[in-house]
């Protein structure tokens, strides 16, 4: 019994030292691709490269070849595996929690790496160099202002990333991604990026193909429109409201192609009242116009869906 | 007495179409639309006249069979390459010719420009979708010059005909060329016009920022030359333009051509022009963290500060020299 309470206590005292190992170092990330060195200096033996946002915990500091140097232990996400590392690497590329204005650095290199991505031509991997500096410093740097927008950014990148990963079928495509979009939600209720993030979580709602019935449209207007009912203030109401407004559009072309007539009416009554709600609410930016422009083709009977068919047009 | 006559009528020839031009009703298609001999949809096709094409002239309305039917005057391009247009006359459905008659009609138009920019920028959308939303805006400028949409209208049809172009400019191999000379330039002659008719105005703004790609080099091939030139181009448009939301990426992006000469001195050992360049780089950045603190440019100013200030590499000289 009492070998038993001394081997709780000594795993307990292992568990606790691990944890302090966690909580007492300096938590760091580094914001240029580094290579980790068996010890301080440039001429020893190389282990692993780092890429920008990786996370690591700082274990000790030294001075070599007239610069600092910091001895770390890494976490590599290279995928499907995560590997452990400990090495040396040059201080001056490593932001740790104490750098003054770290999270402005490390959020600056993440902004430049998502632009890199979008160039043509940009740098390989920027999109996931992005991704890791945006998560890195909603991590590091939980009371900046800019973590919320932080963290939002990397789950929608992941999110991004996850829609165009067209390995994976439609249906499990974005589990992973689903978790860091709730976690947005979870963790910055009632902000501008919880609505964001509820908006992109819409898109597992959508049906990948209408194949010509109503049931489909008439389902993603009711989500778009609940969407702008419950966060109006959000950026992205107008679009769903829209959205929802040229579904029911739609549908008019629809029930009218299958001489159901009245209830062709009655969504081009519905299309043209949220179309008219988008001109009044939102008068700013280009949602207006395309309401107005909805409007005068509902109004003239224009079809909308079997045009937009025949052009291959997705909205 | 007769040449004063001729030249009386002459003149009245020359003028008279201007003011008959205003009462004229013009306008453009919201859709593609076909164009018949009569108005009868059974009848000889003519043409397909696509989204935004220019509708000079309307020059009858009819009704048949409770469909109204405009007679309309339609610019369509032939030869894409050579530029060449004909003017077509036909009958098409009255519903899909947005003219000056029509109430809100420039905002309807600026909608439908709007939707066809949507759609080129989206994976898969509509075939020349671009094309129709750069119509389409040009229409409204052109129509509807005292909308207060005409602005933003030329602005995005410009635009959107430089980034055409300046993608295509770009697939060519003269795109590398080091002197801007010595390649193609993507036509100035809409981004001059914005400037022109709306002075003064957001849109001129981003119109002479986009004037700037012209003289960039096409590859700097190491040579300090170039992004000295361009960072001095950079600055000189953020002075001239501070109020422009393009001021801020103007200032950022002179500080980071000096962080890149910065890198390029040290390779050729000039210790003292690279440590003139990165003070130049860090008071370029420290200006863009201050005067710009919302959105990105802060961050990413403060970014290039840190970089610059730690001697971190944020541009690879030997790599561009192709080392």
């Amino acid at each position: 019994m009492v070998n038993l309470w001394k081997q709780a206590g000594i795993t307990l005292l292992i568990l606790s030292a691990a944890g302090c190992f966690a909580a007492d170092k300096e938590h760091a990330t580094v914001i240029r691709e580094a290579t980790l060195y068996v010890s301080p200096g440039a001429n020893s033996t190389t282990i692993a490269q780092a890429e920008r946002g990786s996370g690591m915990v700082v274990l000790e500091r030294t001075d070599a070849d007239n610069q600092p140097w910091l001895k770390v232990f890494v976490t590599l996400e290279q995928a499907p595996q995560t590997r452990e590392v400990t090495g040396w690497l040059p201080g001056k590329s490593v932001i740790t929690t104490s750098t003054p204005n770290g999270d402005q650095v490390v959020y600056g290199q993440a902004v430049d790496s998502e632009h890199q991505a979008e160039e043509r031509g940009g740098r390989k991997g920027a999109a996931q160099d992005a991704l890791r500096l945006y998560s890195r410093m909603a991590e590091l740097f939980p009371g900046s202002s800019l973590a919320p927008e932080s963290a939002w950014r990397a789950a929608d990148i992941r999110w991004q990333l996850a829609r165009n990963d067209f390995g994976k079928p439609l249906e499990t495509r974005f589990a992973t991604a689903e978790k860091y979009i709730q976690d947005v939600i979870a963790k910055f209720p009632q902000s501008r990026q919880a609505d964001l993030a509820a908006y992109d979580l819409l898109e597992t709602k959508l049906c990948p193909d209408w194949n010509g019935l109503t049931d489909c449209p008439l389902k993603e207007s009711a989500i778009y429109e609940q969407y702008a009912r419950e966060h109006p203030q959000s950026t992205k109401a107008p679009e769903a409201l829209f959205k929802a407004a040229w579904r029911q559009a739609a549908v008019t072309d629809i029930y009218r192609i299958n001489n159901n007539l009245d209830k062709s009416e009655a969504a081009r009554r519905k299309a043209m009242a949220l179309a008219q709600e988008i001109a009044t609410k939102y008068p700013d930016a280009d949602w207006k116009p395309r309401a107005s422009d909805l409007i005068y083709k509902l109004d003239q009977r224009i079809p909308v869906f079997s045009a937009a068919v025949d052009a291959g047009e997705t909205k | 007495m007769k040449l004063r006559m001729l030249a009386v009528l002459l003149a009245a020839s020359l003028f008279s179409p201007r003011l008959p031009a205003q009462e004229k009703e013009q306008g453009t298609v919201i859709d593609e639309v076909t164009m018949y001999v009569s108005p009868d949809a059974t009848s000889q096709k003519l043409a397909r006249a696509t989204r935004g094409r220019n509708v000079p002239l309307v020059m009858d309305r009819t009704t048949i069979s409770k469909q109204a039917w405009a007679h309309v005057l339609i610019v369509v391009d032939v030869d894409l390459e050579r530029e060449t247009e004909r003017q077509i006359t036909g009958w098409v459905p009255s519903k899909m010719v947005i003219t000056t008659a029509t109430p809100n009609g420039a905002e309807i138009i600026f909608g439908e420009a709007a939707d066809s920019e949507s759609q080129a920028q989206q994976r898969g959308g509509r075939k020349h979708a671009a094309e129709d939303a750069m119509r389409l805006y040009y229409r409204i400028y052109e129509y509807f010059p005292n909308s207060p949409l005409a602005g933003e209208a030329l602005w995005r049809a410009a635009d959107i005909r430089w980034q055409l172009e300046k993608s295509d400019v770009r697939m060519r191999p003269s795109s590398r060329e080091m002197d801007p000379n010595m390649r193609d330039s993507m036509d100035d002659q809409n981004m001059k016009l914005v400037i022109k008719k709306f002075s003064h105005s957001k849109w001129a703004d981003l119109a002479s920022f986009d004037l700037i790609d012209n003289k960039l080099c096409g590859s700097w091939k190491g040579e300090t030359k170039c992004p000295d030139k361009e960072a001095e181009l950079y600055e000189k448009y953020a002075r001239e333009h501070p109020q422009s939301p393009k001021a801020a990426e103007a200032l950022y992006n002179a500080a980071w051509r000096m962080g890149a000469l910065v890198e390029m001195y040290k390779t050729q050992h000039e210790q003292d022009k690279a440590e003139k360049a990165r003070r130049r780089g860090v008071e370029l950045a420290q200006e863009v963290a201050s005067k710009y603190p919302e959105g990105d440019w802060k961050p990413r100013a403060t970014e290039l500060m840190y970089a610059l200030q730690q001697g971190i590499s944020t541009y690879d000289a030997d790599q561009a020299r192709g080392k």
